[in-house]
């Protein structure tokens, strides 16, 4: 009896101090979870970029030990896949300049404007992000036949804007909406025009915001398969456009395939990483809006 | 003094309106005549084999009425909704659950975060690629795995069952760390004070997330669907690279079937009033959200 009454508070202290492993674990199993999840998701992504160092005798290989080698890349330094990597880049690149060009002044009006049509301006924006390409592709290419626009990097560039010049009107107006209009008014009473002052003031505090912008642009541009798939042949036809041609001219040769890949990809994810925060913004324009 | 500030005032406004005019010129010149151009030719019979098709007006429903009794559109667009409702549940719940795990911040988990991100950024083509690694019998590890355990897979792509699952199945791998980040983002604002209250009360974590979280970050959900839904209608790289449409038109997805009878088949005309259906259907959902986004504006405010 004098036991039992001993052995009681001490059963208490013992479910309540200690509420079993499990839970006492919790962070630790939700850490170990997350790392086995990452390892698996990124898995058909690693597999791919240890491929493309592997030689061709032993490319489908599992042996964590092997002698990388760069003999994929160089085949592809030498081959036509370079030239489709500088279209790439300079599509993009343009597309993505152009866009702010027009675009920032325009979400900078947007935001300090007060105009009675900005929400259907919006509205507008809106559909054009999210109408699908072939809607757009079928009047591009027949206008594009009839303007000699078909495989030019002009062509692109002013397709890409489709995409871009809505993007960057959506993602900069919050930008803009975030600077005190405080700085730009005294900015005024100096004596600025109501474009210097926003040179001078506005558009360097929302810097961020727009680097954030100018690199999403970069990436919608750059993985863009198929607007270029058929708007190009050969001359301008960036790096997806060119994977898939040598897959079709040679067969799946897959070290190739697979150094090919890490190319076109590994600027994406760098950027990727560089405004993840920024991300969604951009991905789901109209989503997040304001 | 007034007259002077209403011509600032005025001065103003015409030099944003300067700011604004280049950008909606540029806009309506690549958005609007398109769009209209699209329809028009949504109207003729347009074929660029033959020249004499190309403003021929005299019957201008007959494509959509074709597109009525065409069987392998009507298929597609059964595929089109097998294909969107499966990925975007599973976009859905997979995102969830990974932001449901990562909304703790710990070192490891933050790092993790930026990991998981990376399905959604590479550029479409090179998923297109990872999976056919993957999904190829004798290049792939995963059959290879599946073999070591003695429950060898047939190939998948070939498969008339298993081609549009696994068409899913990527496009879930690719999508879901859209939801995962819109979901994260709407779970770091819920207020702390109701979940330590409910837990004081001595609230199980499934009586937390039922009635605390889920409800506030359900309005998230509806739009992250909705958005996913959208983009899935527009699926074209993975079924390229992956599929082709095939086996037979298993993944024949409406967006394929119209790339094919236009640039393919050289059927403009046919081609455009499939696209044009397209635009309408994607409009309305996003009218769609367009209304709920405005609600949670309303309530948020």
């Amino acid at each position: 009896m004098q036991r039992l009454a001993e052995a009681a508070p001490a059963m208490a202290s013992h479910a309540s101090a200690e509420p079993g492993w499990f839970t006492r674990h919790r962070r630790l199993l939700g850490d170990a979870a997350t790392l086995v999840l990452l390892a698996l998701v990124l898995f058909p992504f690693i597999w791919l970029v240890q491929m493309s160092f592997r030689p061709n005798r032993d490319i489908f290989g599992y042996d964590l030990l092997f002698t990388p080698t760069l003999v994929h890349y160089r085949s592809l330094w030498t081959g036509a896949f370079s030239a489709s990597f500088v279209n790439s880049t300079i599509t993009s690149v343009a597309s993505t300049a152009l866009a702010l060009l027009i675009g920032v002044p325009a979400a900078y009006a947007l935001s300090r404007g007060n105009f009675r049509s900005s929400r259907r301006i919006a509205l507008w924006i809106l559909a054009t992000r999210m109408a699908p390409p072939i809607a757009f592709t079928i009047p591009f290419f027949l206008a594009y036949r009839f303007l000699g626009l078909l495989d030019t990097h002009v062509g692109l560039i002013l397709i890409y804007l489709t995409f871009n010049l809505a993007l960057v009107i959506w993602m900069m107006q919050p930008f803009f909406d975030g600077v005190p209009r405080e700085l730009e008014e005294a900015a005024w009473i100096d004596g600025c025009g109501v474009w210097q002052a926003f040179r001078v003031v506005t558009l360097p505090l929302a810097s961020p915001g727009l680097a954030a912008t100018a690199v999403i642009c970069f990436i919608l541009s750059w993985n863009d398969f198929f607007y270029a798939l058929i708007l190009t042949r050969t001359n301008a036809s960036t790096a997806p456009v060119a994977i898939v041609n040598f897959i079709q001219y040679t067969g799946w040769e897959w070290g190739r395939i697979a150094a090919a890949g890490t190319l076109v990809m590994l600027p994406v994810v760098v950027f990727a990483m560089l405004v993840r925060n920024y991300l969604i913004r951009g991905l789901a324009a109209g989503g997040s809006k304001e | 003094m007034a007259a002077a500030e209403s011509d600032w005032n005025e001065r103003r406004r015409r030099s944003f309106l300067l700011g604004l005019i280049p950008a909606l010129a540029v806009l309506a010149a690549i958005t609007v005549a398109p769009a209209i151009y699209l329809v028009l030719t949504s109207l003729t019979p347009l074929n660029l084999t033959l020249p004499e098709t190309a403003w021929d007006f005299s019957e201008p429903q007959i494509n959509y009425v074709e597109l009525w009794e065409d069987p392998r559109f009507v298929h597609s667009v059964v595929v089109q909704v097998k294909l969107s409702a499966g990925t975007v549940a599973l976009q859905l719940l997979a995102g969830l659950g990974f932001a449901l795990l990562l909304d703790r911040a710990t070192p490891i988990r933050r790092f993790a975060r930026a990991g998981f991100l990376v399905p959604m950024v590479l550029p479409p083509i090179v998923v297109g690629i990872l999976w056919r690694v993957m999904f190829t019998v004798d290049v792939s590890p995963m059959h290879r795995f599946m073999d070591w355990l003695g429950w060898p897979v047939r190939s998948i792509l070939t498969d008339p069952t298993l081609a549009l699952p696994a068409i899913v199945a990527v496009e879930t791998w690719e999508w879901f760390p859209f939801t995962m980040l819109m979901v994260l983002a709407s779970l770091q604002m819920i207020p702390q004070s109701p979940v330590e209250a409910a837990r004081i009360d001595g609230a199980s974590d499934w009586q937390v997330f039922r009635y605390i979280t889920f409800p506030f970050i359900r309005q998230t959900l509806v739009v992250a669907g909705l958005f996913r839904l959208i983009d899935s209608i527009k699926a074209f790289p993975l079924i390229y690279v992956l599929t082709d449409g095939g086996p037979g038109d298993v993944t024949e997805v409406t967006n394929y079937y119209a790339y094919r009878q236009a640039f393919q088949f050289s059927l403009w005309g046919y081609g455009s009033a499939i696209a044009t259906l397209l635009v309408a259907g994607i409009f309305l959902i996003s009218w769609i959200i367009d209304r709920m986004t405005g609600r949670v504006h309303a309530e948020a405010g």
